[in-house]
């Protein structure tokens, strides 16, 4: 057996022997189990209820009595977001993200009921997941654990005694990184055992939990180095362990809290309220439909009777009542999509800075890669939205080009007694309407998105281990 | 004094601590200013209003003024609500980035607007704001362990202990040294958030509150350190112990994000969902009933309207306008309902702090600072006060077929925001 071997199982065999390490590590476990647990459950509830409220919505627009298609613009529909199945292993922003959109004509809504206006203030305090346990306590019982690893042994003399024995610096640091690396591997084995639980759900994916799972062992590999580093470098057990929580302190409560705080001054975004009046205003300078002597409505108008070759809009074969319809949609909606675009263009430029703050902190790096993996990041709520609106401008556009078809001029601008009943189209068409299928990302392009995280995580693990190799060279000289 | 004096000497010796102080001190100012700078946006974004406004509801005015038809100027008009941060709100930002403190309404269905949020991004929400509150409630206790940790372990581990105890007046030494520790955190902690609360015009009681608050939270993390240090035990021991307890005991990360799932597993709110797809239900099903029903249902609840002139064969707003109300008032028992379990949660969470005194100095200070769930629900009430003027400004030209020309504009009621003090 090695001498790395034989420090290894000492070093296991003394934590094992200390009552409030074991007792810790239990702990760790334990809640680790109930994260799982509780998010398991959590995302399975939220999922069912989310499919049958969504199930509920469709079934409501497909039973609809004969209206007239405008009506039904107005009545529009609604979408609950899905949630995917590694969602259970880390949320990400699905709290803080309303989670239900109401789709009508003419208006591009938020997301609305998100959990967190609907929770206690504990929710802001940070949500137990499986993901949180492991980039936040985990370590910090890491360096409970370990922090004396090395300090320990120069403080009671024991370091020159071994070196004296013959066993190399080198031995000597590979047998503590064994040993707190078990530990490790050990807090980490519920959550991934969790993780392997939730891959047996359909829809999970191998390829992002592969990086996750590389990821997160590459995240505790770092600090079990930073640990052995810190141990290596000071000269007292107590400033190793006062320094180590002080890191941890900053890396993984301060920083991930400062940097988002920073890139919001940075980046700033336009609210609601002066979008809404923008985009009115812009909507005014394009066109007034409101207007008879509208220009753009004129023209098009001219266009339309020219298509189809006639004078009025009385012998249009189409509604033209649905015809502009559809004009006003096109024009409003490409309005939203370049607001809706700017905004989310600001957001990713916050995001993008919070990334590179992941070269501060391995824990912002650790958690943008782990919501990228389990498409739980903005990028994932984006892609809803994104759907979302494409799904609301087809529908919306739809129902203008039934107005145009099936509902004739000459009904639709009636307004004697009888006339509300000759507008309205057969209630069979509203079960023809396709229903909101949210196409969720491939594997590949969640992990993709996962890269950059993981990349500044394995750049974190190559110096620490670089440094820490330079620690080992020096290790017990005289100071 | 002179004793005071040398302890002072002594302390100014020590690297760790002066460097803790300092990084204290510089937090601090950081998170006030950071607290300060957001609740300035605030206040900008509030008091943009106002153009904005003039200009949207001027083009709406003017050609609703071709016809004066006073059921499109209710149709179309939005107006803005506000809710302006307390003057302490800089100190404790609470849930103010992920709730909305200006909303636009119209006078229509109220229920399908009052839920909307405003644009943030999600992912710069999920780790919390970093204001004063953070750095009181999690990060001041850290600082209590690294000073006060070895305050007694430290002289016994270097052979001291028995001597000082044998000096005269040893006896008040360990008294004195806590209460130099104890002052200068506090004071790392409270002349920032002094100068800063003068700045914002907070009042004098409220300060005096929140410097009550700021030494009780650290007496209660310096007094645990005095519990573990009673233990004897190695400084390192200590300090392992207290960080510990910083974790788990004290419960800052661990036990307040368990109970948050106990909590909202045991306390299930009707889902806000339900409020609006069953209004929108109530709303649209108007189209498909006789109107007489809609309007004898609106009457009744509402007989100062009910003398208005019979609805003919063509359009008119004011059956619009009445079965919107009709389907508000359909899910009221709803939104009671729905509200109830918000305010449940909150209360089981803020009851949480009496046991942890982490939740309870943030619920409090969130509370004082005007920006938890009790002040956005307050938010809430105000819009929907002012809702039901706007309503009963339209009404009155819609019901009595009153001209609604470009002057009627300035008459609508405008809303007041609740004064701060």
């Amino acid at each position: 057996m090695s001498a790395a071997t034989l420090i290894a199982r000492d070093e296991l065999r003394l934590l094992a022997r200390n009552r409030i390490a074991v007792i810790a590590t239990v702990l760790l476990l334990l809640l680790t189990l109930v994260a799982v647990a509780t998010s398991w459950a959590h995302q399975r509830g939220i999922a069912e209820l989310r499919g049958r409220y969504q199930h509920k919505a469709e079934a409501a627009f497909k039973a609809q009595p004969d209206r007239h298609p405008h009506r039904v613009v107005h009545y529009g529909t609604f979408l609950f977001r899905p949630l995917g199945a590694l969602a259970a292993f880390d949320p990400g922003v699905d709290a803080f993200t309303g989670n239900l959109m109401f789709l009508e004509g003419h208006r591009q809504n938020g997301a609305n009921f998100g959990d967190v206006r609907q929770s206690s203030l504990l929710v802001r305090f940070g949500q137990l997941t499986p993901a949180f346990v492991l980039q936040v306590v985990a370590p910090l019982l890491l360096v409970f654990l370990g922090y004396g690893a090395l300090a320990r042994e120069r403080e009671r003399g024991t370091l020159r005694l071994l070196m004296l024995q013959g066993v190399s610096r080198r031995a000597l640091v590979v047998g503590k990184l064994l040993a707190v690396g078990a530990v490790a591997l050990l807090a980490g084995l519920p959550a991934m055992v969790g993780f392997v639980a939730i891959a047996g759900q359909p829809g999970a994916l191998a390829l992002p939990m592969l990086v996750t799972a590389l990821g997160y062992l590459a995240y505790l590999a770092l600090w079990v180095v930073i640990i052995l580093l810190v141990s290596a470098l000071v000269r007292q057990s107590r400033d190793a362990l006062l320094a180590l929580v002080a890191i941890w302190a900053v890396t993984a409560v301060l920083l991930p809290r400062v940097v988002p705080d920073v890139a919001s001054a940075a980046v700033p975004l336009r609210n609601r309220f002066q979008t809404d009046v923008a985009i009115a205003r812009d909507l005014r300078q394009m066109g007034d439909s409101h207007n008879p002597n509208d220009p753009h409505y004129a023209a098009f108008k001219q266009r339309v009777l020219d298509r189809y070759g006639v004078t009025r809009v009385e012998d249009l074969p189409v509604n033209y009542k649905g015809v502009q319809g559809m004009e006003s949609e096109r024009l409003s909606s490409a309005l939203f999509d370049r607001y809706s675009g700017e905004s989310y263009a600001a957001q990713s430029r916050q995001i993008a800075l919070v990334d590179t703050a992941g070269m501060l902190s391995p824990t912002v790096a650790i958690r943008a890669m782990s919501m990228g993996a389990a498409g739980t990041d903005f990028a994932g709520h984006r892609r809803f939205l994104d759907q979302a609106e494409a799904y609301r401008y087809a529908l919306v556009q739809r129902l203008n080009r039934m107005q145009a078809e099936d509902v004739s001029f000459a009904d639709d601008s009636a307004e004697d007694a009888g006339a509300d009943r000759r507008k309205r189209v057969a209630a069979s068409n509203w079960s023809a309407m396709p229903d909101f299928a949210f196409s969720p990302a491939s594997g590949a392009d969640l992990a993709r998105g996962a890269l950059p995280g993981l990349a500044i995580v394995l750049g974190w693990l190559g110096v620490a281990a670089l440094l820490l190799g330079l620690a080992t060279r020096r290790l017990g000289e005289r100071r | 004094m002179t004793l005071l004096g040398h302890e002072l000497r002594l302390l100014s010796r020590q690297r760790l601590t002066i460097f803790a102080l300092v990084l204290l001190a510089c937090l601090t100012i950081a998170a006030i200013a950071a607290g300060m700078a957001e609740v300035a946006r605030q206040r900008a974004a509030i008091a943009a209003i106002p153009a904005a406004q003039a200009e949207d509801i001027g083009a709406v005015a003017a050609f609703v003024d071709e016809k004066k038809d006073a059921g499109s100027a209710a149709y179309y008009s939005f107006h803005p609500t506000w809710d302006a941060p307390a003057p302490l709100a800089f100190a404790a930002l609470g849930m103010r980035d992920v709730s909305p403190y200006i909303l636009r309404i119209r006078a229509l269905g109220l229920e399908a607007q009052v839920w909307d949020g405003d644009n943030f991004n999600p992912e710069l929400a999920l780790p919390g704001r970093f204001d004063f509150a953070f750095v009181l409630v999690f990060l001041a206790p850290l600082f209590v362990i690294a000073l006060f940790h070895d305050l007694r372990s430290g002289e016994r581990e270097t052979g001291r202990e028995r001597s000082l105890a044998a000096l005269p007046g040893g006896r008040g030494l360990w008294r004195r040294r806590t209460a130099i520790r104890f002052a200068l955190l506090s004071a790392a902690l409270a002349l920032p958030f002094i100068v800063a609360a003068a700045v914002e015009g907070v009042a004098v009681a409220t300060i005096l509150v929140v410097l009550l608050l700021i030494a009780s939270y650290l007496l209660f993390w310096i007094g645990l350190a005095a519990l573990v240090g009673r233990l004897r035990w190695s400084s390192v021991a200590n300090a392992a112990t207290l960080a510990a307890a910083w974790l788990v005991l004290v419960l800052v990360l661990v036990v307040p994000t368990l109970a948050n799932v106990v909590i909202n597993a045991a306390l299930p709110v009707t889902q806000g969902a339900e409020i609006v797809m069953a209004q929108r239900e109530a709303v649209n099903r108007a189209w498909d009933i006789p109107r007489e029903d809609t309007m004898r249902r609106f009457y009744a609840r509402h007989p100062e309207w009910a003398d208005s002139a019979p609805l003919g064969t063509s359009f008119h707003y004011k059956w619009y306008f009445a079965f919107h109300q009709n389907g508000d008032e359909s899910v009221a028992g709803r939104v009671r309902g729905y509200r109830d379990g918000l305010e449940r949660r909150d209360a089981a969470g803020r009851a949480l702090g009496w046991v942890l005194p982490a939740v309870g100095v943030q619920a409090l200070l969130t509370r004082i600072a005007r920006t938890d769930l009790t002040a956005q629900l307050a938010y809430q009430d105000r819009i929907r006060a002012f809702h039901g003027q706007l309503r009963a400004f339209y009404y009155r030209y819609l019901f009595r077929d009153l001209p609604f020309a470009a002057a009627d504009f300035g008459r609508a009621p405008r809303y007041e925001d609740a004064p701060h003090g």
